[in-house]
C-alpha cells in the first residue's frame, strides 16, 4: 500500500461528517499499536497515554492532508514519532546521560556507509528460552533510534519502505540502522544470558 | 555464504564452511531475506549457499530466532479504554 506522508493539505478539504468517519474508520482502529508504540519509546504507561491522546488531536487536525486509501497506520505512526521526538524526548527523565550516549553511539558509527563486521557469540537456543520480558527489557535498553528501527520493522512489521518515510531518511539508512540495532540487541541479550548463566558452554 | 576459492578452506570431511570470509556481507543479506525484502538475486545466492557456511547458517537461526521473540514473545498491551473514550470525548464522538 502507498503511503502518502505530506502534510500540505489535500486539494479537497473533507466535510465535518466525512472528517469524524474517517478518524473512525482508518484511524481508531490503529489505537493499540500506536499505544505499544508510544509505550515502548516512553517506558512509561502516563507518557504513552498523553503521547497518544496528542497524536490522535493532532491526527483529527490534519486530516485533510491524509489522503484515503493510503496506509493510516504509517502516517499515524509518523506523527506520533515526530511527537515523541519534539515533545516528549526533551523532557526526558534521564537527560544527558541518555542523549550523549545515544549520539554518540549514532554518529560514530558512520550510519549511512557500511554495515561493520560484528559477530556476537550468542545461541539461537539461549533466546529460544527467554521469556518475553527479558526480551523486551533488553530491547528497552537500547537507544532510542536503534529502539524504533526494530519497533517498526519486527514488532509491527512495517516495510523499509514505510520505515523510511515514518523516520524521513533514506532505505539505506533504514537497512544500516536495523543492521546496527540488531547487533546491538544481540549484545544485550548475550551480556544478559552470561549474568543468568544461561550461556554457559 | 561465499563458495570457498580452494579446497583447504572446506571442512575437513563434511564438505562445510567453518568460517566465512565475507561475513559482513552475509549478514546484510540475511537481514534482508528475514525482512521479506531480499532482491531476487540476494534470494538465489542465499538458497545456493546457506546450506554450506556453519557461521552463516548459525546467524541466520539466531537471527531468525530474535525477530520471532522479538514479535511474539513480546506483551502487547491493549490501549487503555479511559484513553480511547479521552480522545472520544475531546473530539466530541460520543
Amino acid at each position: 500500500m502507498s503511503v502518502s506522508m505530506s502534510e500540505s493539505p489535500a486539494k479537497e478539504e473533507y466535510t465535518d461528517d466525512q472528517r469524524y468517519e474517517v478518524f473512525n474508520r482508518e484511524f481508531m482502529p490503529q489505537i493499540n499499536s500506536m499505544y505499544n508504540f508510544a509505550f515502548r519509546l516512553t517506558n512509561d504507561e502516563d507518557d504513552a497515554q498523553d503521547l497518544v491522546q496528542d497524536t490522535y488531536m493532532k491526527a483529527f487536525r490534519f486530516i485533510s492532508s491524509f489522503e484515503q486509501g493510503t496506509n493510516a497506520k504509517a502516517w499515524l505512526f509518523r506523527i506520533l514519532k515526530n511527537s515523541f521526538i519534539n515533545d516528549y524526548r526533551k523532557k526526558s527523565k534521564e537527560p544527558s546521560k541518555v542523549d550523549y550516549q545515544e549520539v554518540e553511539t549514532t554518529y560514530n558509527s558512520d550510519e549511512s556507509g557500511e554495515f561493520q563486521q560484528h559477530t556476537v557469540d550468542l545461541r539461537a537456543d539461549t533466546v529460544q528460552d527467554m521469556i518475553g520480558d527479558e526480551v523486551a527489557n533488553a530491547l528497552n535498553s537500547l537507544p532510542v533510534d536503534f529502539r524504533t528501527v526494530i519497533i517498526l520493522c519486527d514488532i509491527e512489521g512495517f516495510t523499509y519502505e514505510e520505515m523510511a518515510k515514518i523516520l524521513d531518511i533514506p532505505i539505506g539508512t533504514v537497512r544500516s540502522r536495523l543492521h546496527r540495532a540488531r547487533n546491538l540487541l544481540k549484545e544485550k541479550l548475550k551480556n544478559y544470558a552470561s549474568s543468568m548463566g544461561y550461556d554457559a558452554r | 555464504m561465499e563458495v570457498p576459492s580452494n579446497t583447504s578452506e572446506l571442512g575437513s570431511k563434511d564438505g562445510m564452511k567453518h568460517t566465512c570470509e565475507n561475513h559482513t556481507e552475509c549478514m546484510k543479506m540475511i537481514q534482508a531475506i528475514l525482512d521479506g525484502e531480499a532482491s531476487e538475486e540476494e534470494k538465489e545466492h542465499f538458497r545456493q549457499n546457506i546450506d554450506v557456511c556453519i557461521p552463516c547458517i548459525k546467524q541466520y537461526h539466531l537471527e531468525k530466532c530474535i525477530k520471532e521473540s522479538l514479535s511474539n514473545k513480546i506483551e502487547r498491551k491493549p490501549c487503555p479504554e479511559n484513553l480511547v473514550n479521552a480522545i472520544k470525548v475531546k473530539l466530541q464522538l460520543l
